[in-house]
């Protein structure tokens, strides 16, 4: 146990250091923009412009680190969070990489092999990125129009792989989960219910359908005893 | 000097790529850690490695996928920012949108001719002070969430919270797919669907070849962006 916690705070402090490192590097280009010709928005731009980005993204800011770390774990949150595409990218390897090993999320040894994991995507998406950025343009032209159109529905396909992966370690909890989440996000426009509300919403009825299952597992063990 | 100068300016480029150092040695560094506990956990490194190949061979389908946007990115604001931005946190249409909300503060929009250095700076601080936000979260909250997590495994039967993360996740995953779903094209449907069966069929069927496990969320993901494209 002293171990895991000697363990857990290393790495809260290889996370803590390189996230603020990150923070400075976040505002490089813009103070360069500064000192180098001179433009930078005055002070109450700045506020306004933070403003703008508070209410429109601000709920994300809180909701999402929280919601993710399930999944994310300590070093996958501090990686998800610097290097970004968490739900879309980071996630579906996660849940690869505890798949074709067998071990499971929440032990000791799900969690190393989702750190290595998320590591692996780090690699491949500042790869691509940069190999993009010097090309550019070319490659899309090449590329056929219908490749071109697939790429419109990557999110559909990569959750509902990811949601049927997720759900075939607890099936009960997956099908009822999910049509309650359909249900929900069908009548949530309709009650005005906002989007963030809706996000604590059905991860709050994951957890109920999960509560009730483990208690009705219980009840059943508990006789046969 | 011309904007489309400043904005490709090497100086510019240096400054953009220091994001980029940090979080490649990020990675390195929690990598090295993650690999010297797996020793000492004595999990086998073949078995390390497979799930690393299969995690980034998942990753290549949705780290191809910002690149029509980095394009756009790059003819808006130039090649250093886009790179930087679309290397960090934040969607692509994320950053995309506050480009447009903070230069539209002093009443630019970023294609129009009026899109000046100044306009510029206004887009530079939007996506610095939103991307703000998720590494302050991060940077404040996470040990407290790994404190929380293992207080809450001392007090509680584990079985239990394996179910409540299990349920959280599960719920997680849930509100993203169904946000895919309701109101969407029927493309949407297909996609998740065939990809969601295709996945399934693989992790059933062949259960043990285990290079084809590797690759079964790419595969899944693959046939269901293709045949929705292609039957709707």
């Amino acid at each position: 146990m002293n171990d895991k916690l000697d363990f857990n705070a290393r790495l809260i402090r290889i996370g803590t250091v390189t996230l603020i490192a990150g923070i400075i590097a976040n505002f490089v280009p813009v103070l360069y923009l500064w000192l180098a010709h001179g433009a930078i928005p005055p002070i109450q731009d700045i506020l306004k412009i933070w403003t703008v980005a508070l209410v429109t993204f601000g709920v994300s800011w809180v909701v999402q680190p929280l919601t993710f770390f399930s999944m994310l774990g300590l070093s996958g949150s501090y990686i998800g969070w610097l290097a970004g595409s968490v739900a879309d990218l980071r996630c579906p390897a996660v849940t690869m990489a505890q798949k074709v090993t067998g071990y499971e999320p929440g032990t000791p040894e799900g969690d190393v092999i989702s750190t290595i994991g998320i590591t692996g995507t780090v690699f491949v998406s500042l790869t691509m990125m940069a190999v993009f950025t010097v090309i550019g343009a070319n490659i899309i032209n090449i590329l056929p129009v219908f490749i071109k159109k697939s790429f419109a529905v990557i999110l559909p396909a990569v959750f509902g792989a990811v949601y049927v992966e997720l759900a075939s370690k607890h099936l009960k909890l997956g099908a009822a989960t999910i049509v309650t989440g359909l249900v929900m996000a069908f009548l949530a426009p309709q009650l005005g219910v906002p989007g963030w509300v809706l996000n604590i919403a059905i991860i709050g009825a994951g957890i109920l359908i999960a509560r009730i299952l483990y208690k009705s597992e219980a009840k059943g063990s508990g006789t046969n005893a | 000097m011309e904007l489309k100068m400043v904005m490709n300016s090497s100086g510019l480029w240096i400054a953009s790529s220091i994001m980029i150092l940090v979080i490649l040695v990020q990675s390195i560094l929690f990598l090295r850690e993650a690999f010297k506990t797996a020793e000492k956990l004595n999990m086998p490194r073949e078995r390390c490695y497979a799930g690393m190949r299969s995690a980034m061979i998942t990753s290549i389908g949705p780290a191809f996928a910002p690149v029509i946007i980095l394009l756009a990115l790059i003819a808006v604001l130039g090649a250093p920012t886009a790179w930087m931005r679309l290397s960090d946190i934040g969607a692509a249409r994320t950053e995309l949108a506050m480009v447009t909300l903070s230069s539209k503060v002093i009443g630019v929009d970023p294609q129009s001719a009026a899109f000046n250095l100044k306009a510029f700076a206004y887009s530079l601080w939007g996506m610095a002070l939103n991307n703000l936000g998720w590494m302050l979260v991060a940077l404040l909250f996470t040990p407290k969430m790994t404190g929380m997590v293992s207080k809450l495994n001392q007090k509680y039967d584990p079985k239990w919270m394996k179910y409540l993360m299990a349920g959280a996740t599960v719920g997680l995953f849930a509100f993203l797919l169904s946000g895919q779903l309701i109101g969407a094209k029927s493309a949407n449907w297909y996609a998740a669907v065939i990809s969601a069966a295709v996945m399934f069929g693989i992790s059933k069927i062949f259960k043990n070849q285990q290079k084809l496990q590797e690759l079964s969320l790419g595969i899944a993901m693959l046939a269901g962006m293709m045949l929705a494209t292609a039957i709707s």
